[in-house]
């Protein structure tokens, strides 16, 4: 019997032998932090081993300040100062300021994410970086402040759910409508401690955005990691910014043919159609034109499930069939994922066109993924957005919000009221 | 061990963001001040009226979504004395070993069990008594029993180390 993907990647960073169920210790590539949990971790660890205490290697911890970027009160900016003092001390050089974005991104931009790494961090969509194979996990500062001991933590080694998927979206639809089809189908814990591996010609032909979106929602069903090993121009742009060896890591932790699944599934996405996460949960979907003429109160595109270069460059697309301008009845913000993607989309002339259509343009930052950032909606709003959840109270108490793919969004910001994309781009 | 306390009944997929409010975990640090605030936009009762000892009993993938600690930390805090649920998210569960909270996986005594009810919890004989009726819950996989022995994950890590 051969071997899943999270098999070989933890035999690899543990240095044995692993079978399904197994608890092992593995070796970390990347201990990370944001600038939410970041303080408490580094207090933690402070507490548990002393102030002079160094961490087994300050060159495997990074810190991304990327949640309230720039800080937003006092008490924020304090929180940032303990991590950056603390980076001082222990000698980080990792340390991504409030001028660099979202912390997976920023970090699989400088190269510094191989497929098979093994990466904690203080964000539940860490996994979004098994978009090139890395194990990445969300964790709590506990988990980060033991791993700084000695470089290693503990996993089981979870069962993997194979998806494969085949088709061509039609105009309108993207990754993201098929991501919420899947949600709706499995449910919010329906890949609860499973690992999921994504193929099939759709995945093989997919652009790097497009499997962070897929694999970035993998945690609104309480997966463990997803895993998708690079190929043609992911694997191009992968080697590029981080190293020739990305090559043969992709090849040798790729899933065996005759691999053991505990499930798999298909789906197909030729008649897929746009769908919206109706509040509050991102496993309550319909299609969008069943929703459609809803009113909406905001409209945001951002985040890491949707904050790349080419989702923003598909919203304006939207923007500009439907005549360049959005509704003055709502109000559109949109963040870029990181400095990165927001560079070019002024160096392309994107921003000036949201600027002109009555957008609001920001910093790259988490944005409204984060309570009391802003774009917090008072009770009675509605909102629209592409993050990855629309709990309860969580941009604002009392305020509701459908979650749906950029194009949708869009539609929606240019017409005032839900709108199926399809509609503009005739 | 064994505990006896009142039971807080809830549904499934309780997210983190309910039980710990996004906008508390920039400000709040102390252990005391988040158990004043746990699951205030879950249900405001419990935020006023829970007490140390109560039990609380959730459905499917309890404590999905953010993977902030505070989430445990909160009801830790609080003096809850175990979350029974039909099963947990994971990153909530690794937490819960990791700051000492008991948790326990028992479908069929969460569908018994009421708003209200008194349930005792006898760790050791691996039982909920409930309503009179007695509901068998399996053991800790081993290597968790580990942690939890060594009082979690931190002391448990210094101990394999030779740190401790």
């Amino acid at each position: 019997m051969g071997k899943t993907s999270i098999v070989k990647i933890m035999e690899r960073a543990s240095g044995h032998p692993v079978k399904v169920g197994d608890r092992v210790w593995c070796n970390i590539d990347w201990a990370t932090c944001r600038d939410f949990g970041g303080a408490n971790a580094v207090l933690l660890f402070e507490k548990e081993m002393g102030k002079e205490a160094k961490v087994w290697d300050p060159d495997k911890l990074a810190f991304t300040f990327d949640l309230q970027a720039p800080a937003h009160s006092e008490k924020v900016a304090t929180n940032q100062k303990i991590i950056r003092e603390f980076c001082k001390r222990q000698g980080v050089k990792r340390v991504f300021d409030i001028n660099h974005g979202i912390g997976q991104h920023v970090m699989l931009e400088a190269g510094m994410i191989k497929p098979g790494d093994v990466v904690l961090g203080t964000d539940s969509h860490m996994n979004l970086l098994g978009s090139v194979g890395a194990f990445a996990t969300g964790v709590g500062n506990s988990d980060i402040a033991a791993s700084y001991i000695a470089g290693k933590n503990w996993f089981r080694v979870p069962e993997t759910m194979k998806i494969e998927v085949t088709g061509k979206f039609k105009k309108g639809v993207c990754m993201r409508d098929l991501l919420t089809h899947i949600i709706g189908d499995l449910g919010a814990g329906g890949m609860d401690f499973l690992a999921v591996e994504f193929t099939g010609e759709t995945i093989e032909n997919s652009s790097l955005n497009e499997r962070i979106t897929l694999c970035s929602m993998v945690t609104e069903m309480s997966g463990k990691v997803p895993l998708i090993m690079p190929n043609g121009e992911v694997l191009k742009w992968l080697v590029e910014r981080a190293g020739p060896e990305v090559e043969k890591l992709a090849k040798e932790l790729k899933a065996d043919p005759d691999a053991e699944y505990c499930k798999v599934l298909h789906y197909d996405v030729t008649d897929l159609e746009p769908l919206a996460s109706c509040p509050d949960a991102p496993d309550n979907v319909k299609p969008v034109r069943e929703i459609a003429g809803t009113h909406v109160d905001q409209v945001h595109i951002g985040s890491c499930s949707n904050g790349r270069y080419e989702d923003i460059a598909a919203a304006h697309r939207v923007l500009m069939a439907g005549g360049g301008k959005v509704s003055p009845t709502v109000r559109t913000i949109i963040t870029p994922s990181t400095t990165e993607v927001q560079l070019r989309c002024v160096e392309e002339g994107l921003a000036a066109d949201f600027l002109k259509a009555g957008i609001v343009f920001t910093n790259p930052t988490c944005s409204l993924c984060t309570a009391e950032h802003y774009g917090a909606m008072p009770a009675g709003d509605v909102g629209c957005s592409t993050t990855n959840r629309n709990f309860i109270g969580k941009v604002g108490k009392g305020s509701h919000t459908y979650l749906m793919s950029p194009m949708t969004a869009m539609a929606t910001a240019v017409k005032g009221c839900i709108t199926d994309p399809r509609d503009i781009l005739k | 061990m064994s505990v006896k306390g009142k039971v807080w009944k809830y549904g499934d997929d309780v997210n983190t963001d309910v039980i710990f409010p996004g906008k508390y975990t920039y400000t709040i640090k102390e252990r005391a001040d988040m158990a004043k605030v746990a699951c205030e936009d879950l249900d405001p009762e419990f935020t006023k009226n829970a007490k140390p000892g109560d039990i609380i009993v959730g459905g499917k993938n309890w404590g999905c979504g953010s993977s902030r600690e505070q989430a445990v930390s909160c009801i830790k805090e609080r003096g809850i004395a175990a979350i029974i649920a039909k099963s947990f998210a994971r990153i909530y569960y690794r937490n819960c070993f990791n700051e000492g909270l008991p948790i326990i996986i028992c479908p069929a005594a969460v569908e018994a069990i009421s708003a209200g009810d008194e349930v005792e919890i006898d760790f050791e004989k691996g039982v909920i008594v409930a309503g009179g009726k007695e509901y068998p819950f399996p053991p800790y996989p081993e290597f968790v029993q580990g942690l939890i022995k060594d009082g979690g994950l931190i002391p448990h890590v210094k101990k394999e180390l030779g740190l401790a």
